[in-house]
């Protein structure tokens, strides 16, 4: 049974106060066209968790994020997250800081379906200082505060193996997760190539999973190759065909990333003026994400195509300058 | 063959550290390292094509034993997928560090303390409403907390290197205990490993053996430990400082030709 | 290869090819080892004749008892295990292992199959425990059948078995109510099949991964055994394919056919009459010995195995692609000329 739906459709079925992860990770197959359509659609009060950059940072920008648990708020080389940046500094967003590993073990503690793990994560470290423990703000913006655990972590001795103090990590657990892939089944069974961040776990701990897509395919040829497939179609609710949804970031295998868009981007969104400008031109076109292509335009993108079989553009042959 | 020998000028202060950082890496050949974003990527592009050919690397992004055939952008870069012994995601990437099988971690920072301690995450100001916000824990705090060594690469600016953290994202040598949030010994919290090093772009920086605290080991050439003390937030012992060995031109060579030709980093 | 369990210093190796009769001699007595894959499909088998014939002993083996481990229970190499399943699927359950724990010379501890799962994932990530609802309400947790302490006093490294099998607490996070707290599982060794690997420990699989993929993380020492070494940079042109990393593998043989008689999916199929042999001369002393002195003791080389076993009869297990495995009703009706006892 077919689950391909429009990207209108896919993000229509989010809701404010969702707690929600996208995939990928900073420049990394990013659901960037899934953000734009969620701020087009001006949801409000979103809980992020994960990570906050590029795509999270639009949502930022675009007013919809009230709160954020994750650990990294860069868009690597093109500087920390600008509109995160300011709202944080303004004291206008709900930051609470977590770890990396925290948020792997959150995520498999997800997938796997228990409460929590314990690890010596965030020992010694200001992750646990109780004055900076806003798991609290978020769970009072969250539109489902049962989804975001009671509390941000425990301490207690390991009765097992001697580690002395260890730190319980509770699961990490969505509403709504949305990861952009290279290759999706109708039905929904995905195959990522490159990295897989988090998407195999996070979209097995999520309520909801959309899956934006370079190419949806019949779902019996992506069978034809299990062991390639990382998220089953039993987990995943909607799929949206949606070649360049991840640009200006790389997918690999299809392109690698824009660096002049991403070094525009930081530029534009030092100020709200600066975003909403840089909004009025990239988002807020009647067409959405096929106006944003065909504006970015066929040679632009051409330049852009990763080249087998190293999955980017190799620089040497006059790549990404 | 003698290698000739670059006079300081000649290259940049970003560029000397990274190469002093890439000889400094020789110590962990055919050791396993988890390299953070950043310069420690040049470092160790520059190390493995030189003098630490069969170091193992890890990626945070999943990656094991990656061998990038261009410098990558970042760690997030897909040029550190090909080549690699295997891709999977982060927690495939970060648990050697829990299993305790990195040799070391390296990465930069926003602020370093006398102690080691490395800050990410936010600088001046209150959590809630900081005066700059940073980018947070990513793996910074999990090296700092498993890997059995961490090195730790900055420019050497006043502002940087500090008295105590502003935040303490990765574990340096006195670290907090909470709920208290008294300052103990990493020992007393169970955490083997610790910094030894902090390559700087004027010298290489080590820690004491008794108290912990940070002082100059070495200085690069055409720098003097006064200046290091000058440009230090906190008053750093360099009475044990000798000159560090020069930078040949082969090294500066291959950072610009082969390894960062666009000057992508802008090291120069 | 896992260091947090077990510190110790490793021995200082050139290369990770080694033969098998020199990868199985790392094996010492007293250890907890982990057979790769289940049941009747990617089974270190060669490995496990190996340790026969090196007369391992008082090793304690980790979630399953089934034919690769109940050959290593009936040849006296094992003393202990602690997991879900003493049973060989259809072919019945496992012979030995029933045998020498209805004497009270082989030790079994219950635990359920996600216990092995947590367990393994929570070595991966290097964690202490994990806390799960798993097993709550069954006789798993019923502390007169509780052997952890003669795992403890059994393994040649202590470190290797936790100190509690499990404790309880009230869930502070999602009110779960009382939950367990399951200790990691490590082990000193784990032994996996592939069908490829490269010469530094990169490895593919197909088909079911099983444990294997956490197996590799939560054991101190790693050993592939491969169908067949294939230049490391092959397999790293496509890293997405390989579900295990050279930095997890200790060392690397290759055995063809080292899974025989078990199937390794893209490569052979079971071999049905085999087994079904062995558990029938398995479930008695005599039978047993028989059977070992047959297949490990007179046998000199992995050649002459094969050789044995006959070349016809290996092509009739081989796989086809792309469905992995040959559908049984074409093996059987195509080569009809040799048959043998018990061949249907």
């Amino acid at each position: 049974m077919s689950k391909v739906v429009s990207l209108k459709e896919a993000i229509g079925e989010i809701k404010d106060g969702d707690v929600i992860l996208t995939g990928g990770i900073v420049e990394d197959r990013r659901p960037v066209a899934a953000a734009m359509e969620v701020v087009r659609q001006g949801k409000k009060n979103l809980v992020l968790i994960g990570t906050c950059s590029l795509c999270d940072d639009i949502m930022v920008g675009g007013g919809c994020v009230a709160a954020y648990r994750g650990t990294y708020t860069s868009n690597g080389a093109f500087g920390i997250s600008p509109n995160f940046k300011r709202k944080a500094e303004e004291g206008s967003i709900i930051c609470d800081d977590i770890g990396h590993i925290d948020y792997s073990i959150g995520v498999m503690a997800g997938m796997a379906g228990v409460p929590f793990i314990a690890s010596k994560t965030c020992i010694g470290t200001d992750v646990l200082n109780p004055a900076y423990d806003n798991l609290g703000g978020a769970r009072s913006v969250a539109r489902n505060p049962e989804v975001l655990p009671k509390k941000k972590y425990v301490l207690m001795e390991d009765p097992f193996f001697d580690m002395g103090t260890v730190q319980l990590i509770p699961a990490i657990k969505l509403d709504v997760c949305i990861c952009h892939v290279q290759m999706v089944g109708e039905e929904g069974t995905v195959r990522i190539d490159g990295s897989l961040t988090f998407d195999h776990f996070a979209a097995l701990s999520a309520r909801k999973v959309i899956v934006t897509a370079e190419q949806v395919v019949p779902e019996s040829y992506i069978r034809q190759d299990p062991n390639r497939n990382c998220i089953p179609c039993t987990s995943v609710d909607m799929v949206v065909e949606l070649p360049w949804g991840a640009h200006p970031g790389q997918v690999y295998n299809f392109y690698d990333m824009d660096i002049p868009f991403l070094q525009e981007y930081a530029k534009s969104c030092a100020t709200q003026e600066g975003f909403d400008k840089w909004a009025a031109e990239w988002i807020f076109n009647e067409n959405g994400h096929d106006d944003y292509i065909n504006k970015l335009g066929a040679s632009r993108l051409q330049k852009l195509r990763a080249v087998p079989p190293y999955g980017y553009v190799p620089r040497k042959k006059g790549g990404v300058k | 063959m003698t290698r000739e020998i670059a006079k300081p000028g000649e290259y940049s202060p970003v560029e000397a550290m990274v190469v002093y950082a890439a000889r400094f890496l020789a110590g962990f050949d055919g050791k396993k390292g988890l390299i953070g974003t950043g310069l420690p990527l040049v470092a160790t592009q520059l190390a493995k094509m030189t003098y630490s050919p069969n170091m193992i690397i890890f990626v945070e992004t999943g990656q094991a034993d990656a061998r990038p055939q261009e410098l990558p952008i970042s760690i997030m870069d897909s040029r550190l997928t090909y080549g690699s012994s295997w891709q999977m995601g982060d927690p495939e990437g970060l648990f050697p560090l829990s299993r305790n099988e990195i040799d070391f971690g390296f990465i930069g920072g926003a602020q370093i303390d006398k102690y080691g301690n490395v800050n990410s995450t936010f600088i001046g100001g209150d959590y809630n409403k900081p005066y700059k916000r940073l980018a947070g824990t990513a793996g910074a705090v999990d090296i700092g907390v498993f890997a059995k060594d961490t090195v730790i690469l900055m420019a050497h600016q006043k502002r940087r290197i500090v008295d105590f953290v502003d935040y303490l994202t990765t574990p340096g040598w006195m670290v907090k205990k909470w709920p208290e949030g008294t300052l103990v010994r990493r020992e007393e919290l169970g955490l083997q490993g610790g910094p030894s090093s902090f390559i700087s772009s004027m010298g290489i920086c080590r820690f004491d053996d008794t108290t912990k605290i940070m002082y100059l080991d070495k200085y690069f050439p055409g720098i003097k430990p006064e200046d290091v003390k000058a440009n230090t937030g906190f008053d750093i012992d360099v009475s044990r400082a000798t000159e560090a060995d020069p930078i040949y031109t082969d090294e500066i060579k291959l950072l610009r030709e082969e390894i960062d030709p666009l000057n992508i980093y802008k090291m120069r | 290869m896992n260091d947090l369990f077990d510190q110790r210093p490793r021995k200082l190796r050139c290369g990770k090819v080694l033969s098998l009769a020199e990868a199985i001699s790392e094996i010492r007595d007293g250890d907890v080892l982990m057979l790769g894959a289940f049941i009747d499909t990617r089974r270190p088998m060669a490995a496990a004749y190996e340790i026969v014939r090196q007369q391992k002993r008082g090793l304690i083996l980790l979630a399953q008892c089934s034919l690769a481990e109940d050959v290593l229970v009936g040849a006296g190499c094992a003393v202990a295990w602690r997991g879900c399943y003493t049973g060989m699927g259809s072919f019945g359950l496992s012979p030995a292992t029933l045998r020498k724990t209805e004497a009270g010379e082989f030790f079994p501890d219950e635990i359920g199959h996600l216990d092995i799962i947590y367990g393994a994932m929570a070595a991966m990530a290097g964690c202490p425990f994990v806390a799960t609802r798993a097993t709550i309400g069954s006789d798993v947790l019923n502390d007169q059948l509780n052997r952890n302490e003669v795992l403890r006093a059994k393994a040649g490294n202590q470190s290797m078995i936790p100190k509690k099998k499990y404790e309880f607490i009230d869930d502070p996070f999602y009110d779960q109510g009382l939950v367990k707290l399951l200790p990691a599982m490590p082990a000193d060794v784990a032994i996996i099949h592939t069908p490829i690997a490269g010469e530094a420990g990169t490895a593919r699989i197909s088909g079911s991964l099983a444990f294997d993929h956490y197996f590799i993380h939560a054991a101190r020492t790693v050993i592939i055994t491969t169908e067949q070494i294939v230049p490391e940079e092959y397999l790293r042109r496509e890293p997405n394919r390989n579900q295990i990393p050279s930095t997890a593998v200790d060392m690397v043989v290759e055995v063809p056919w080292g899974g025989h008689p078990s199937q390794v999916p893209g490569c052979y199929d079971t071999d049905i009459s085999f087994i079904r042999n062995y558990e029938a001369l398995a479930r008695s002393e005599e039978g047993f010995q028989k059977w070992v002195k047959e297949w490990v003791w007179d046998i000199d080389s992995r050649d002459q195995y094969l050789d044995k076993i006959g070349a016809l009869r290996l092509e009739k297990l081989r796989s086809s692609t792309p469905a992995m495995q040959r559908p049984r009703s074409t093996h059987q009706k195509k080569y009809t000329i040799v048959k043998e006892d018990g061949d249907e």
